[in-house]
């Protein structure tokens, strides 16, 4: 698919303005990154924290991230701010798998990341024991400053998903749909791998979409 | 009396000062012994007086010194670990007030791994989720209790947390 920026417009002095060629993908990631609605799970102090940062000095509405929704079903992001204990890691995992995809998680600061100081018999030892995570905030708790460098981040994370380029042309596997297929991104290494789901796998809790984001090779994904 | 029978010295048939002789009446007819007091030896024993009843007679001591001495307040109900102590390695505690005197009571009772020992919910409702946490923590089963289930920990966790034979670092399901 031709990719066509503004840029190489305006530079060919054609069509000023009046037209934008771009391809789906970079369609849906640019309106994605830019409408971040994040559903903070606040545990503890982490929670007071993220308020900070929604709140008008650090203004996280600046990056389109002000509509914290409190229903998963309208949520991207799952920000888990605070100490998650065993009996609340139900909760959490029962509204990561009601969000739908695409969805990226934060583990916002020490006991989200790894149980922090509380080595101890309630407390999950790092949400990654039950959902996988993209960004890990460090601090105790992370000054809202830390919270919007991890923000940015994950919009440029955003930025670089190829999930919308469906490989048409790839080898097929009887009974299986190719969905994605990773192109040449910076830093992934080269050729193509194209991850394979069966039917009904696609948008499970850690699909073949996410795993193939992450790099993973497709025979790790059956 | 075996259940009583203690090697310390922190327990003994005379009843310290202090204790008010309603109290004194109210349990004249169950086998106790005394520990506590204002006047008590040990600098490290409680300076309020503690009595340990036998486990079968737990409720109705306990039913006698409410209705009898004016004990009408249930002021904390939990338990103790001694993993040495056999037959009985926990002790279950219940401090009672009366709130006319201000005068307080420590009823124990000991309780071996996998005995039972009656609820205290037909007296005080609030001794409900005490037991719960009890339960949840010991594993210390309350007969007659409507609703004997895990308070703080989730309902398919695996051992009792507050037994001194639980690890020190917590219990990591999901460790490699």
């Amino acid at each position: 698919m031709a990719t066509q920026t503004a840029d190489m417009l305006e530079a060919t002095g054609s069509s000023e303005g009046s037209f934008l060629l771009s391809s789906v993908q970079a369609m849906a990631n640019w309106s994605r990154k830019n409408s971040v609605w994040p559903l903070p799970l606040g545990l503890s102090c982490c929670g007071i924290e993220f308020m900070a940062t929604a709140m008008s000095r650090y203004d996280m509405a600046r990056f389109g991230m002000e509509v914290a929704r409190f229903s998963p079903r309208q949520a991207d992001l799952l920000l888990v701010a605070g100490t998650l204990t065993y009996k609340m890691a139900h909760v959490m995992t029962r509204l990561y798998d009601q969000m739908a995809e695409p969805k990226w998680v934060i583990a916002m600061g020490a006991c989200a990341s790894s149980g922090g100081m509380f080595r101890s018999y309630p407390v999950v030892q790092g949400i990654d024991e039950f959902v996988p995570v993209d960004f890990y905030i460090p601090g105790c708790p992370p000054r809202p400053d830390a919270v919007l460098t991890c923000l940015i981040e994950l919009q440029k994370k955003i930025d670089k998903d190829r999930s919308y380029r469906l490989s048409f042309s790839a080898e097929k596997v009887e009974g299986q749909t190719p969905l994605v297929e990773q192109t040449q991104l910076p830093g992934r290494g080269e050729g193509p791998a194209v991850a394979m789901a069966t039917a009904g796998e696609h948008f499970g809790e850690d699909g073949p979409q996410k795993r193939a984001f992450r790099g993973i090779k497709p025979e790790e994904v059956r | 009396m075996d259940t009583l029978k203690t090697s310390s010295m922190r327990y003994s048939d005379e009843v310290p000062e202090g204790v008010a002789p309603e109290i004194v009446s109210a349990l004249a007819g169950f086998a106790v012994q005394w520990s506590g007091g204002a006047g008590a030896p040990h600098p490290h024993q409680d300076r309020y007086p503690g009595v340990l009843v036998k486990r079968e007679d737990w409720l109705p001591a306990i039913s006698a010194l409410r209705d009898g001495a004016g004990l009408i307040w249930l002021v904390d109900h939990t338990a103790v670990d001694y993993p040495a102590r056999r037959p009985a390695r926990f002790t279950v505690v219940c401090i009672l007030m009366n709130m006319a005197t201000q005068a307080r009571l420590i009823v124990k009772s000991r309780v071996a791994e996998g005995e039972s020992i009656a609820s205290l919910t037909g007296l005080w409702h609030a001794a409900n989720w005490a037991e719960r946490e009890t339960f949840d923590m010991f594993g210390i089963a309350f007969e007659g209790h409507p609703d004997l289930t895990r308070i703080f920990m989730p309902e398919d966790y695996d051992g009792f947390p507050m037994r001194r034979d639980f690890p020190l670092q917590g219990h990591l399901r999901f460790q490699d």
